[in-house]
């Protein structure tokens, strides 16, 4: 069966400049894939229950004004709340020096300014089966 | 990776977030196990009451759920809401923005909210939506909200759906209260005038008021409402109405509802019980259309009652004054009219067919139809095709007509 990728694209912290979560929400739609917007300016702890909730496969931070640097409280409180199987993409300005912080958080991939498009949606794709699987329930484990 | 505790029913019951989450990815992806899980959950059934909530677009439907949900954790329930919106019937992409107009309360505690999309189902409603606001109910959600696509007539499946039904209207829809009222207006169980401090909300109450005397007698009264949902006016005695209207009728209604409008489904198309062999039946059937192949047309996706076909339009598709032969886009969406036609298994045939071209194609462009089923009875059904350009122009609109006999495809 053919999966539709669930994507969040949010942003965390004070910034409120979203032109370019709009821009990657919509072409993401293009690319045929479901995509939960939020505004601006979201609690990690609400991120954390939204993405839970709509089960999401990825979650895409948008960031321009340094709020990738609370990127890495995100994942602790994912971890936290056990959710696994959900990748964690950052997309905007992250200083070079900046990278290797995200990764080592549990970032599975940082987008600099300048990426395509196209690059992000097929990036995605790649990785939506993995998260599928890893969340993955069968009928059995309804029972107790 | 960790791998999580497998979610249990007993989890699901207990109304862990996880598990309902998954349980409805499980009933909206059309996974193995769905009826399993139905038919356990089936017994939990019936305890909460289920609002459901529609209207045409730009109603203030997802500002009047999330006033809602302010109302009722203030009267210190828990509400679980599914909100539908409509997918792109060309890529089947989305962007689910209900929510962010519920931001105010989907943090709080008693909350769950859980965007869907309609993945082209007719109706206003996501494929199997009804299953949906079974976990929820299941989940011992005291209010489950339902928020379906505004699109107009075509809603009036929110009827199994769900306990109550709040029909939201603005002013100002002048004619286009005449589109909806013989549709929705009609399912309503309550009626609001939303966004009542705009210019237009009394004439917009009066109307309402008006044609509801123009309704035949016996019926239960139907409460007219105004709300301004941004100031929270209105929505005290909105929660009233649709709590009283539940609680007059029974919990559960819906549940009642459900079984009568499903046979009568069955009685009129037996074959579309079939549905989920639906996609690769139409992948099969575009597999061996020789013509389709000659043309360069390829099948891009189906499903039950709908199709998808693709065309790049080349030096061969070309007529006599430079543009794209008109045959060609016929071609295209005869194609997409006969899979989605033949896509509940039994042989259709076409026997009418009409088309209307809107805008040039030229060599280069890249031409889409989609094909969605009006209607379907036991021998004729009715399609719609739109022709589009892959810069979103409609290129082509096309209606057609089969005749559908008791036979099954060969092979």
């Amino acid at each position: 069966m053919k999966i539709v990728p669930k994507v969040l694209v949010t942003k965390i912290g004070l910034d409120g400049h979203d032109r370019g979560s709009r821009v990657v929400a919509a072409h993401l739609r293009d690319a045929g894939m479901e995509v939960i917007y939020t505004p601006p300016w979201q609690a990690i702890d609400a991120v954390v229950k939204l993405a839970i909730e709509e089960d999401v496969d990825v979650i895409g931070i948008s960031s321009l004004a340094t709020d990738h640097r609370i990127v890495p409280k995100l994942m602790r409180a994912l971890r936290d709340a056990d959710v696994t199987g959900v990748a964690v993409i950052v997309g905007g300005i992250v200083p070079d020096a900046d990278e290797a912080m995200l990764l080592d958080a549990g970032v599975a991939r940082v987008f600099h300014p300048g990426a395509s498009l196209d690059d992000i949606a097929d990036y995605i794709r790649s990785i939506v089966p993995a998260m599928r699987e890893a969340r993955s329930v069968t009928w059995e484990t309804w029972h107790e | 990776m960790q791998m999580n505790e497998p979610p249990t029913l007993a989890r699901l019951l207990g109304g862990d977030r996880r598990a309902i989450a998954q349980a409805i990815s499980t009933i909206e992806n059309d996974a193995t196990g769905q009826d399993d899980l139905s038919r356990a959950l089936a017994p939990h059934l019936g305890r909460a009451r289920v609002l459901g909530i529609t209207g045409p677009p730009g109603a203030g439907k997802s500002t009047l759920v999330n006033a809602l949900l302010g109302e009722i954790v203030a009267r210190d329930l828990s509400a679980g809401v599914v909100a539908v919106d409509p997918s792109s019937p060309l890529t089947g992409g989305t962007v689910l923005g209900d929510r962010a107009r519920m931001g105010e309360h989907g943090g709080h505690e008693h909350v769950f909210i859980r965007s869907l999309s309609s993945r082209g189902h007719a109706g206003g409603l996501a494929r199997r939506a009804d299953r949906i606001v079974d976990v929820l109910d299941a989940a011992g959600f005291d209010v489950v909200i339902v928020e379906t696509v505004g699109a107009g007539q075509s809603e009036v499946a929110i009827d199994a759906l769900a306990d109550v039904r709040i029909v939201a209207c603005p002013p100002g829809l002048g004619d286009g209260l005449q589109a909806i009222k013989a549709g929705i207006l009609e399912i309503a169980d309550v009626l609001v005038v939303t966004k009542a401090d705009l210019p237009g909300a009394d004439a917009a109450w009066r109307d309402l008021a008006d044609m509801l005397r123009l309704r035949r007698e016996g019926r239960t009264k139907v409460p007219v409402l105004k709300t301004i949902a941004a100031q929270r006016e209105g929505i005290a005695k909105l929660v009233d109405a649709a709590f009283a209207h539940v609680d007059a009728t029974g919990r559960g209604q819906r549940l009642r509802t459900r079984l009568p409008h499903e046979s009568a489904r069955e009685r009129m198309a037996p074959d579309t019980t079939q549905d989920e062999s639906a996609p690769d039946r139409v992948t099969r059937l575009a597999s061996r259309d020789p013509f389709a192949g000659f043309l360069g047309i390829e099948c891009i996706g189906g499903g039950a009652g709908c199709a998808t076909t693709r065309l790049r339009i080349g030096a061969r598709h070309i007529n006599f004054n430079g543009g794209c032969h008109g045959g060609a886009i016929f071609a295209l969406a005869d194609t997409a009219f006969g899979l989605a036609s033949n896509s509940h298994g039994r042989l259709a045939s076409g026997i009418e067919a009409h088309v209307a071209f809107h805008v040039g194609v030229r060599e280069g462009d890249e031409l889409t139809a989609h094909a969605t089923q009006i209607s379907r009875g036991n021998k004729l059904a009715t399609y719609r095709v739109e022709v589009t350009r892959s810069d979103g122009k409609l290129v082509a609109s096309f209606s057609g007509t089969v005749y559908v006999s008791a036979r099954g495809h060969a092979g």
